[in-house]
């Protein structure tokens, strides 16, 4: 297994993130930072979804191809919709990290998802294993393009396999999730 | 602004637009599955299991040593076929049940096909589960320790193509059970020609028109998110599993039979499931085995689970099939006969049923009117993956071809096939035309526009010089009928009354997405209406665990939606009937005297005199009203109901590229149990069976017999950004025995969704394809243009 030294030197000048080594690794959670140890806690090849999940018990995100297939593990960071299997969790140090639970009870998003049953689409989830994925993206959508066309939406969330197959309820629910926040004046 | 469909009878709860009762805890991704329930940290000593995969598609092991994977620090445990734990146990099959029934191991139901060893020495596909299994600190170091076993493996010649196997020479996978490859006669699917009614040599020579045609089938897979997992904890005590299986108690008898334990020391829990849709076929999962072993062997829970890649190894059995209609001119069909070629693959598991079980089901529903008709069939084993159930079992595969059939006739007949489909098709037990087909055509036809779009084959009106658009269906009869599925036995439910009126419902079942634990909270809402209780009052209890809960009602046949609802008809009856008894003393009444409506007990001639059924349950030792019963699906033969997709396409006939642009599915339902959610499953299907139709398809490397795609990237799924608009109507036409008189639907919603594809591309372009999937390559060789 190479050290961390070894990945992070084969990294220098590629990675802005990565720029010298870090004697701990400091990434903020759902608000809140944690240090780590490196090697200890984060090896060189662990993922962040890796990370999340196993070590820290943040279990919304769900790990389905591990290759940045399907958007299972999607989590926002700075703002912006990340695939946490395809980012080593070294390249978060620094960084400002939301999974589904640091979303607040009533988020707009969820309760939209969560809602959706109107005539003639479907509920947005069935099995509910690609959903915070989905919500996730939506979110980070929303934070960007409070008012996106559906066009708009269809590309935003086509980095998402559902096989239940809700995408045209999840396309309605993220119509609603956009009204909600109008109306909340968010 | 959709419609919302219309119910024959007013109902307070069931067939209601309304959310998921999960739907919260999905949405914000508080449910946990069975991968997030089995973390280290919960499960303190936890190792990870990993087992060894033949590089080969048809090879036995001569030597194995697997020293140095044992002495690689972090590993446990090493087992091969060899140790006595593996050595001794019986062959099996991954098939012991369709669901319906838990069944044992004498009684399963293929068991002429004990094909598979729990860990043996010989491979029949490439990554085959085989030789040794690795118990280590972690899936890093198993997955190392596995590379470093040494393998002499004896590398036997190969067969992927099923008319190949079955030619004389072919190399035999299953030598022990057979000398061809082909499948032997058994008990359930009987002869190669398993039905034969009256002469179809005669019907054909008496038909004025004759057409015939074939459709191939290729391998699709299942991709449920929720990858394979489990973890086994064998202690001195018991052996417990978690897995997302969907059958607790099959998967309980399987390891109790299997491993020689008593049923009380197998604790099966599964809870919440992302996605199911026929995977593994049954509970009878081998891996369950070596995880167990790896257990006991280390005394440490152990968990085992796929990786996406190797989560391929389910998949919708690929078949060929022949098919032959005869019929008068006026369209009266004298004569049909069907033959196929399935594809089994590595091992035989479920495929007889989808080769000859379920198009006699077929038969019995749809071909009843017709005189002659002759169905054969060949199961072949070949070295690729196996291959069986896939949200329906064959129906899809037999879709293909029956809807291709009824289009030839159709044209030769210039006749149009919705007249020609109602007839032709209906059930035994009814005259036609049958009424729910024709409803069934009559609004999907409407929807999608049929009589306006639908042009001569390739002769309509071309879009930006190259751009050709079509129409094209199909239907089946749905095989989800209460009278289908007696073989269940009783269906246990409880329902649990507390005193302040809220109410605890154990209807076991494993909630794979499809909605049924929705349907049961209102089918049991409805049933307590006296009550006044809604469904916000009722706890559904989502975690099955063989020690404490009753037995599962199986996710199988897309039935649970409506069959435990039956039963809660039933025991809300004993609710009101114990109500009723406990306030005799306090109403100075008989219960015969007394009623209630919505929530108050009172005596009929003296409607004052009474009180709430929460003062009189906060009275004496309030102690809950508990009504348990059970009760055996109705065997009343009802028929089934129809099912329809419509599809309009465009075909781009310089690229070859086929856009959907539009898809209708109309599903009779006899009872909408719950109406968004049937809506889910009616728009939801479209995914599977429009990517089965245009996309999905494993590939194989010809030369090696490696599959090349097990992966999302290759393997292509479409996303939101491909799927065209989706118009689902539900009907309440036929109606089946019991309250409800209730169809599943969810697995039928995909079966049309190839086949009606298929036809549109054919009256857009003017050329058949019979192949799917249907990528752009196809179309432009269909064409003439490679």
């Amino acid at each position: 297994m190479p050290k961390l030294s070894k990945g992070i030197k084969k990294n220098k000048g590629t990675r802005k993130t990565v720029t010298a080594q870090p004697s701990e690794i400091k990434i903020k959670i759902n608000g809140r930072w944690h240090n780590f140890v490196p090697e200890r806690d984060i090896t060189p090849n662990m993922t962040l979804s890796y990370l999340l999940r196993e070590k820290l018990g943040y279990t919304g995100l769900k790990v389905s191809c591990d290759e940045g297939a399907c958007g299972a593990c999607t989590v926002i960071m700075d703002g912006k919709a990340i695939l946490s299997c395809m980012m080593l969790a070294v390249e978060a140090n620094g960084h400002e990290i939301t999974t589904i639970e640091g979303l607040k009870k009533d988020d707009p998003v969820v309760e939209a998802f969560a809602q959706q049953c109107e005539p003639g689409y479907g509920t947005a989830l069935q099995c509910g294993i690609c959903t915070p994925g989905f919500v996730m993206s939506t979110r980070a959508l929303l934070n960007d393009n409070p008012i996106p066309t559906m066009a708009e939406v269809k590309e935003a969330l086509s980095g998402h396999i559902c096989r239940c197959g809700c995408y045209a309820a999840i396309a309605q629910a993220v119509t609603h999730a956009s009204e909600k926040i109008a109306k909340k004046g968010e | 602004m959709k419609q919302p469909y219309k119910p024959r009878s007013d109902r307070k709860f069931v067939g209601g637009y309304r959310p998921r009762i999960d739907a919260w805890e999905k949405a914000s991704g508080k449910v946990e599955y069975v991968d997030d329930i089995t973390l280290l940290s919960r499960f303190p000593g936890m190792l990870y299991a990993k087992v060894m995969r033949s590089p080969h598609a048809h090879a036995r092991i001569r030597k194995i040593d697997v020293s140095k994977a044992q002495q690689l620090p972090g590993v446990v445990a090493v087992m091969t076929y060899k140790d006595p734990e593996f050595a001794s146990l019986r062959a099996t099959n991954a098939g012991w049940t369709d669901g319906v029934d838990t069944v044992t191991y004498d009684r399963m139901m293929w068991r002429q096909f004990r094909d598979r060893r729990v860990l043996g020495d010989y491979a029949c596909w490439v990554t085959d589960e085989v030789g040794a299994v690795v118990a280590a600190e972690s899936e890093e170091i198993a997955d190392q320790a596995i590379r470093l076993i040494d393998v002499e493996w004896e590398v036997l010649p190969f067969v992927l193509d099923p008319i190949e196997a079955m030619k004389p020479g072919a190399p035999l996978v299953h030598p022990e059970i057979t000398q061809n490859n082909v499948l032997p006669k058994e008990k359930v699917g009987g002869d190669d020609v398993f039905l034969n009614k009256g002469d179809v040599d005669a019907g054909f020579a008496e038909a004025e028109v004759v057409v015939d045609g074939t459709s191939t089938h290729h391998n699709a897979t299942q991709a449920s998110l929720d990858n394979w997992c489990c973890l086994v904890n064998w202690t001195d005590e018991k052996l417990t599993l978690y897995s997302n299986s969907y059958e607790a108690d099959q998967s309980r008898m399987h390891i109790s039979q299997m491993l020689d334990l008593p049923l009380h020391k197998v604790n099966v829990i599964s809870s919440y499931v992302g996605g199911q849709f026929g995977r593994g076929d049954t509970g009878e999962q081998p891996f369950f085995l070596f995880t167990a072993v790896l257990s006991k062997k280390t005394g440490r829970p152990v968990k085992f689970r796929h990786t996406r890649r190797e989560s391929f190894h389910d998949s919708r059995q690929p078949a060929i099939y022949y098919g032959k209609v005869g019929a008068k001119k006026d369209g009266t069909i004298t004569s049909l006969y069907f033959k196929s070629i399935g594809n089994t693959g590595a091992y035989a598991d479920h495929s007889i049923f989808a080769l000859k079980f379920a198009p006699m089901e077929i038969a019995e529903a749809s071909f009843a009117h017709i005189p002659n008709v002759k169905l054969e069939s060949y199961g072949v084993y070949t070295n690729k993956l196996p291959a069986c159930m896939m949200r329906g079992v064959g129906n899809s595969q037999f879709n293909l071809i029956f809807g291709h059939v009824i289009d030839l006739l159709a044209e030769k007949l210039d006749m149009d096939p919705l007249d020609l489909c109602i007839k032709n098709f209906g059930h035994e037990w009814e005259t036609l035309p049958d009424k729910s087909l024709v409803e069934v055509l009559k609004q999907g036809s409407e929807k999608i526009g049929w009589r306006e779009k639908r042009h001569k084959p390739g002769q309509g009106q071309v879009y930006g010089k190259v751009k050709k658009r079509g129409v094209g269906f199909s239907i089946h009869p749905a095989w989800h009928a209460e009278w289908q599925e007696t073989r269940r036995g009783h269906i246990p439910v409880s329902i649990t009354l507390n005193p302040d009126g809220t109410v605890i419902l154990d209807a076991p079942t494993v909630e794979t997405g499809t909605g049924s634990n929705t349907c049961n909270v209102l089918g049991c809402a409805e049933a307590l209406s006296f009550l006044g209780v809604t469904p916000e009052r009722i706890h559904w209890n989502h975690v099955v665990n063989t020690e404490t809960s009753m037995k599962d009602c199986v996710q199988t046949d897309s039935s649970v939606s409506y069959l435990q609802s039956e039963v809660l008809a039933v025991a809300a009856k004993e609710v009101r009937k114990e109500i009723l008894k406990r306030a005799e003393p306090l109403l100075n009444a008989k219960s015969g005297e007394l009623d209630i409506i919505d929530g108050r007990i009172f005596v009929r001639n003296n409607p004052d005199q009474g009180l709430s059924v929460k003062e009189l349950l906060f009275q004496g030792d309030l102690v809950p009203i508990v009504v348990t019963t059970s009760r055996v699906p109705n065997a009343e033969k009802t028929g089934v109901p129809y099912f329809a997709n419509f599809a309009e396409v465009e075909v781009d006939t310089d690229t070859g590229k086929v856009d959907v642009l539009h898809l209708v599915v109309i599903n009779d339902c006899g009872t909408v149990m719950f109406a968004s959610g049937a809506e889910a499953q009616q728009v939801g299907g479209q995914v599977t069976g429009m990517g089965e139709a245009l996309t999905e398809e494993i590939i194989y490397d010809e030369a090696t017999g490696v599959p090349l795609n097990f992966n999302w990237i290759d393997y292509k799924i479409p996303t939101m950004a491909d799927m065209p608009d989706v118009d689902p109507i539900l009907l309440e036409i036929w109606k089946g025995a019991g309250e409800y008189g209730a169809c599943g639907i969810g697995e039928g919603t995909l079966t049309c969704t190839p086949r009606a594809i298929m036809n549109a591309i054919y009256n857009a372009i003017g050329v058949r394809i019979n192949d799917i999937p249907i990528k752009p390559e196809k179309v432009l060789r269909a064409l003439g243009k490679v």
